[in-house]
């Protein structure tokens, strides 16, 4: 059993659904006899910077396409400023949408696209009204945030794997999301671009003040990143502290994180 | 009753092939309407076909042209040569050559860049950046496949025609003017018609095909280029078995 | 999102060439099929349409004017062809022309042929029935010329074999004063008359076929309507049958010159001597028999240019082959 501080009580956690950003009820999730999630809780604050933490193949990727409404869940709720992501029409989902950036693992940025056309690709598609010369100023001023300014006509094959990383964090950040959800920001990066990443996420929570959702095993990125540690073990939610309070925790499956 | 697992993922791909279209026609006639991204498709999918498609349409005109002149002049009906291959081109060889060509451009094509797409998420954020990814690439590449092998095709026959012209000329002289006229006594409407109507399916079939491969790629390089490779090999089999349909159709029709 | 700047110019021209092509193509089948040109019906009834469709072409006087619309079977003997005339043809087609059932080429299409009757008569209206006429079958027109060759060269050999002997006026003298001779004159005057009945069976069944021919009946006369081939055709036979006239009076001097010699044997007169010394006759006989030979071989050309006509070779072939193997049998046999 895991300590007393860390041990999850659902129910207790998840207070009054409009002050959550996100809050996650029960959430079950698998691909045929593939149980990812089971019984998954979790509710994040307005403001708030939460880690996912959990090994690879554990349903990390899994839980927030869940909660972008990219995958359905097969039972429970999530709510995303007090909307179910998974009821609500599609038109309403696509304004939620606009509200939530999404950062992939993969960068998704389009190879058939140049970085302006990345840039500018969710700003049209959101049915938003700005005129040519905003759509100019607003994708400079995210390649800006990035310091990437002067990539704008390159195509995504030229970019390095950091450069495109930050790209993509430009593109998720054209809109002026409230949420972002990072999926894996710093995997597959050498430390020194890890660290750049990190240190560009901070800016922009310190900038925007936005909620953020990361998923890492990277430890680093938890520890500088992380309000809050959500660790995820065989489809639930097993703990959930900050940092430092977890670090000293004894229970097995949480320490062979901190090793 | 227990069948074979080839059989079984045979039928089950079938079937997911056959779901993937229903969802097409549930999702082409909502809005919203894609229709810049389906120009643009038209532009990649039709337009940028024409050199090769008109390449491999004008060599087959003349090379079954001089093919055949052997054989006709042994039976004495040299003279036959344009009515034969105009029926020849216009009903049979010009669209499934043409269709096929565009199978193994266009399949191949469409299979491999969704077939990325999906492994690298793309699809995903699309779908996140406020777009129906099912419309945005799927239904226009379906319906600009569909609406524009049949142009390539029209103007396929066409060069083709004009090959063979030059072929009927390589070894006998024949005024353009008796070439045209001949070749078009020799058509009946029943000959254009079906042949016609048989290639947008040719047109949706590949466009459907490569859609549904590349949009279930497996995870890895390896899934995608699965993927175009097996949009080529079924979109090329569709195509014949649209036209066996095609001529079954125009049989019991009474249109042969 | 312009990514990869699209030329909507050349779109456009694409799509738009290819559908100028397919509505240009469809426009001139219909234009040949008569689908959007005014048109009347006309119709005919035969016993049998030797597999004619509808789409048919139908053509007068040679030229195309109309396609068949349908068949009709009206009962077990007969059926109906309704035809879709162009109605520039109003004016022209009438009442009493001649519908028949050909081929186009020898390989080709049915047609339907409309020949115009050489009457007048009132011109025909929507919807009326013309007449018909029962079309001959290609082989044995093909059958009959190759008969009537044969006969004509036994002929040619015939009169020329005559002439031969006529001609070596040594042996006729000596045959003159012998006393059989009136008897061999008669037999070689036989030996003509026999010819120039022959000539004349071949004559008229040459006419048969040239008639037909110029009619334009069955598939040799459509393919041989507008060549010149009918045209010498018919001129060989004018040839052979002037040739045959000239062996009738050939025939009657002949005749007189025998009533000559045997009133001469008779009375014996030396009038023979005289009158075969004079070669006159014998000059005219040889100018005859010249222009017989010339006639023939006029023929002999015309089939042989029949024989080079593609569409014949297969059937001249077949028949050198016959020949070839009966002379092989012979030869054997005779082995
Ligand atoms: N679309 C899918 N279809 C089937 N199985 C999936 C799918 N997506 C994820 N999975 C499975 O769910 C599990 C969790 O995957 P994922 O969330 O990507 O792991 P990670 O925590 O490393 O991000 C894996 O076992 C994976 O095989
Ligand atoms: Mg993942």
């Amino acid at each position: 059993m895991p300590e007393e501080a860390t041990i999850v009580q659902s129910d207790q956690l998840i207070s009054a659904d409009t002050a959550n950003a996100v809050s996650i009820l029960h959430l079950y999730k698998s691909f045929g006899n593939n149980h990812v999630l089971i019984d998954f809780n979790l509710a994040i604050k307005k403001g708030e910077s939460v880690v996912v933490l959990g090994k690879s193949g554990s349903g990390k990727s899994v839980l927030i396409k869940c909660i972008i409404g990219l995958l359905k869940p097969d039972k429970g709720t999530i709510a995303v400023f007090g909307k179910n992501v998974s009821e609500i029409k599609e038109e309403e989902l696509d304004k939620l949408r606009a509200k939530v950036g999404f950062l992939f693992q993969s960068n998704a940025l389009y190879d058939s696209m140049t970085v302006r056309e990345n840039l500018e690709f969710p700003l049209r598609r959101h049915w938003i009204k700005v005129s040519q010369v905003e759509v100019n100023k607003m994708v400079l001023e995210a390649l800006d945030d990035v310091g990437l300014a002067h990539t704008v006509d390159m195509m995504p094959v030229e970019l390095s794997g950091g450069m495109r990383k930050r790209i993509a964090l430009a593109r998720t950040l054209i809109l002026k999301p409230e949420i972002i959800l990072y999926d894996e920001p710093t995997t597959g990066l050498d430390p020194i671009t890890g660290k750049e990443i990190i240190d560009l996420m901070n800016d922009i929570q310190e900038k925007y003040n936005t909620t953020s959702l990361i998923i890492s095993h990277d430890m680093n990125c938890v520890r500088m990143t992380s309000d809050r540690v959500v660790i995820l073990v065989e489809g639930k939610c097993y703990a959930n502290d900050t940092w430092d309070r977890l670090q000293q925790n004894k229970d097995p499956k949480v320490k062979q994180f901190f090793e | 009753m227990v069948l074979p697992a080839e059989i079984r993922s045979f039928l089950s791909e079938a079937g997911e092939l056959s779901r993937f279209t229903g969802r097409f026609f549930s999702q082409a006639f909502r809005p919203r309407y894609e229709l810049y991204e389906f120009t643009r498709q038209c532009y990649l999918i039709g337009y940028s076909s024409l050199p090769l498609i008109g390449l491999t349409s004008f060599i087959m005109g003349l090379v079954l042209t001089m093919q055949l002149r052997p054989s006709m002049v042994d039976y004495g009906v040299e003279s036959e040569l344009p009515s034969i291959v105009g029926i020849a081109i216009v009903r049979e060889i010009g669209p499934v050559i043409s269709a096929l060509i565009f199978a193994g451009k266009i399949g191949s094509s469409i299979g491999a860049e969704l077939g990325s797409m999906k492994v690298t998420e793309q699809i995903d954020a699309m779908e996140v950046s406020g777009t129906n990814p099912f419309k945005y690439l799927v239904v226009t590449r379906v319906f600009a496949a569909t609406l524009m092998l049949p142009v390539l095709i029209i103007l396929g026959d066409t060069i083709s025609l004009y090959g063979s012209f030059l072929g009927v000329n390589i070894r006998g002289t024949t005024s353009s003017h008796l070439f045209w006229t001949q070749v078009i006594d020799s058509l009946a409407f029943s000959d254009v018609l079906p042949a016609f109507i048989k290639t947008y399916f040719f047109g949706f079939a590949v466009g459907i095909i490569g859609c549904y491969k590349g949009y279930n790629s497996s995870k890895g390089t390896e899934g995608v280029g699965r993927s175009a490779n097996s949009a080529v090999v079924v979109a090329s089999v569709m195509v014949f078995v649209i036209d066996l349909l095609a001529v079954q159709i125009t049989d019991l029709l009474g249109l042969n | 999102m312009p990514r990869k700047k699209i030329n909507t110019i050349k779109l456009g021209a694409f799509v738009l060439t290819g559908l100028l092509a397919l509505v240009l193509l469809l426009y001139m089948i219909g234009k040949n099929q008569n689908l959007f040109g005014s048109t009347y019906v006309l119709k005919a009834r035969f016993e049998n349409i030797q597999g004619l469709v509808a789409g048919n072409n139908v053509r007068y006087a040679g030229i195309q004017t109309g396609t068949v619309k349908v068949i009709n079977i009206v009962d077990d003997t007969t059926i109906e062809i309704v035809m879709l005339i162009e109605k520039r043809m109003l004016k022209i087609i009438r009442k009493n022309a001649v519908v028949s059932i050909g081929t186009d080429g020898f390989v080709g299409n049915k047609v339907v042929n409309i020949s115009p009757a050489r009457q007048r008569s009132d011109i025909a209206q929507e919807g009326d029935i013309l007449l018909s006429k029962k079309s001959v079958a290609t082989d044995d027109m093909l059958q009959l010329l190759s008969k009537t060759n044969t006969d004509i060269s036994v002929i040619a050999a015939e009169l020329k074999t005559t002439v031969q002997r006529i001609n070596q006026s040594d042996a006729l003298w000596s045959l003159l004063n012998d006393k059989s001779i009136p008897q061999n004159i008669r037999l070689a005057v036989a030996n003509i008359r026999s010819a120039t009945d022959k000539a004349n069976n071949t004559v008229a069944s040459f006419q048969a076929v040239a008639s037909d021919i110029q009619q334009g009946k069955g598939s040799v006369g459509t393919l041989l309507k507008d060549t010149v081939f009918a045209a010498n055709l018919n001129e060989a036979i004018l040839k052979i049958k002037s040739v045959g006239g000239q062996a009738d009076s050939l025939l009657y001097e002949i005749n007189t010159m025998v009533a000559g010699i045997k009133e001469d044997k008779d009375n014996g007169n030396g009038t023979l001597h005289a009158l075969f010394k004079d070669s006159g006759i014998v000059i005219k006989l040889n100018a005859s028999l010249d222009n017989i030979q010339r006639g023939t071989d006029g023929f002999n050309q015309n089939m042989e240019a029949l024989k080079h006509n593609f569409l014949f070779r297969g059937f001249f072939k077949k028949k050198a082959k016959q020949q070839e193997k009966e002379n092989k049998l012979k030869n054997t046999a005779s082995q």
